[in-house]
């Protein structure tokens, strides 16, 4: 057997033993309905009153669409973002358990180990935030079949890159507990700053906009990366961008690239 | 075999249960609007006076866009009940006609499918078309400098796009506030063009050699006319959209449709020359 094939046995193996963790774990499954339930069953349908028209021309809502339809692509990325930066929690588990020496100890490089964790790490997120696209019915979105391919193309790559920031974050952090609260104070306010739960109104000026939300808000959530995924797949979702389309594309793949190589860099050193 | 069958049989029953969980909970209610309509019994449709062929004024004839939340109603096991309001369409700004949730639970006769009407309403496009379209004499467009008289209707069409285009020709605009003027300074040359919205012709009296000419299609695409449903109502909507596509497949939309005689309602000669 030549050494390609037998790197790609490894990568297999690695990536394999991912997705058998995951897909046995019940926990992590239930994890994966349960927001979306919660977003969108239950917060969207009950702020959705409040969302409505009650006078034509008058809604503080000014998007074309409905808010079950607005909220529907962020529910996909907070599914993504929790699934892929707890995934750092296999990373620390295979350190504490020794497992990592094990595997490290092995003829394949760092690196495809690496990647073969992040890919696991990655097919799981996106199969987390494609279990929210059974809820399209729910939320009135209708969704053609390149649709579904664009956007999970999309989710992958964003998937991609939040395993492997989750892989820094757990270079960083020693314990278990430790790395559970720590992921959800980066988790949550990236969510809720991403305008994934009230737009901003892309005809509106910066000025414009600081009318209706204060400024220092304003500029968090232009600086939020996580803003830009959400737009690219509202782009794909329901045809609704807040920003020039390509940029949510873009940072989806700088950021896929860019902490993915941070991470090799962090993972060689343990 | 047997080891591999094994292996992924538990992973496969968990996505199972989850899928169909998720399936089975795709088809939850979000709303009560349907619901509340099936117990009242009645369907509120709000129109304005006039707005031909979509709503007459004739009892005999009453419109198509009439008929048609008839037989939606009719569908949908309810009664109709048409609130004609003539505070529709007198104003560009829909919130100066004051419709509320209370009058009306649909809103028809002179609604655009535009992103500008679905920022304040849920739509569903009906088979006639609507848009900006040019009228005058000649299908050529007039010299930079030349004065263009706009009949601006209330349909929900992008407004900015007309006036950015007349700017950008060095046009001068002339906005026509009723129909009448509209066509008068056509015909007096006041105008040597005029502009207007494809929906509201059938109400216009054109002068003589005037025709309708259609403006360049890159800028000025063709948009449906709609049912409006209040945002949010998610039930009715889609019991609506449902009694709609039962009547296109049946070919009584069609029908319909000939009958008000919407195809030629929809002509106009060719595309402008530059």
């Amino acid at each position: 057997m030549n050494r390609t094939m037998m790197a790609l046995r490894g990568l297999y193996g690695v990536w394999l033993r991912e997705i058998t963790r995951a897909t046995r774990d019940r926990a992590q499954l239930i994890g994966g309905i349960s927001r979306p339930l919660i977003w969108l069953l239950i917060l969207g349908v009950g702020l959705n009153p409040y969302f409505r028209g009650e006078v034509y021309g008058e809604v503080r809502f000014v998007i074309p669409f409905t808010y079950l339809q607005f909220l529907f692509p962020a529910v996909i990325v907070l599914n993504i973002m929790y699934t892929s930066i707890q995934f750092a929690v296999s990373v620390i588990w295979d350190r504490e358990f020794g497992f990592l020496r094990e595997v490290l100890v092995s003829p394949m490089p760092r690196w495809l180990i690496l990647f073969g964790k992040v890919l696991g790490g990655a097919t799981v997120a996106t199969l987390h935030g494609a279990l929210v696209l059974i809820l399209a019915r729910f939320a009135d979105v209708t969704l053609s079949l390149e649709q579904v391919a664009l956007a999970l193309a999309l989710m992958f790559t964003l998937a991609f890159g939040l395993t492997s920031f989750g892989v820094i974050l757990a270079a960083r952090v020693r314990s278990f507990e430790g790395f559970g609260v720590f992921s959800n104070t980066v988790i949550l306010p990236l969510y809720f700053t991403s305008s994934s739960i009230f737009p901003l109104d892309p005809a509106l000026t910066r000025a414009q906009q600081a009318v209706t939300y204060p400024e220092w808000l304003v500029f968090l959530v232009q600086i939020n990366p996580i803003t830009y995924a959400v737009d690219a797949l509202r782009g794909v979702l329901i045809n609704f961008n807040q920003f020039t389309p390509g940029w949510g594309i873009g940072i989806i793949v700088a950021m896929a690239v860019g902490f993915f190589l941070i991470a090799i860099i962090d993972f060689a050193r343990q | 075999m047997r080891r591999v069958r094994n292996r992924w049989m538990q992973p496969a029953i968990n996505l199972a249960i989850v899928v169909a969980l998720l399936t089975a909970l795709s088809y939850l209610p979000p709303d009560t609007s349907l619901a509340d309509r099936q117990k009242t019994g009645v369907l509120k449709l709000c129109v304005p006076p006039s707005y031909p062929p979509l709503v007459t004024g004739d009892p005999n004839e009453p419109g198509f866009d009439i008929e048609l939340a008839a037989k939606v109603a009719a569908d949908l096991g309810l009664r109709l009940s048409v609130n004609t309001l003539s505070s529709i369409g007198k104003d560009f700004n829909p919130r100066n006609w004051a419709l509320t949730r209370a009058q009306c639970d649909i809103i028809a006769g002179g609604v655009a499918d535009t992103v500008q009407t679905r920022s304040f309403l849920q739509t569903i496009p009906t088979p006639i078309e609507t848009g900006w379209v040019g009228v005058g004499k000649s299908p050529e467009l007039p010299e930079a400098g030349a004065t263009v008289a706009v009949l601006a209707g209330s349909s929900g069409l992008d407004r900015l796009q007309v006036s950015g285009w007349l700017r950008r020709n060095g046009w001068r605009t002339m906005p026509a506030r009723s129909a009448l003027q509209f066509t008068g300074v056509l015909d007096s040359g006041a105008a040597s063009f005029g502009v207007t919205e494809r929906s509201g012709l059938a109400a216009l009296v054109l002068p003589a050699g005037v025709e309708v000419f259609a403006l360049p299609a890159a800028e000025f695409p063709q948009y449906r006319m709609a049912f409006g449903l209040w945002k949010g109502d998610q039930t009715l909507k889609r019991a609506v959209e449902a009694a709609i596509g039962k009547l296109e497949r049946s070919g009584e939309l069609a029908r319909l449709a000939d009958r008000y005689g919407t195809k030629g309602y929809q002509r106009f000669s060719q595309e402008l020359v530059p």
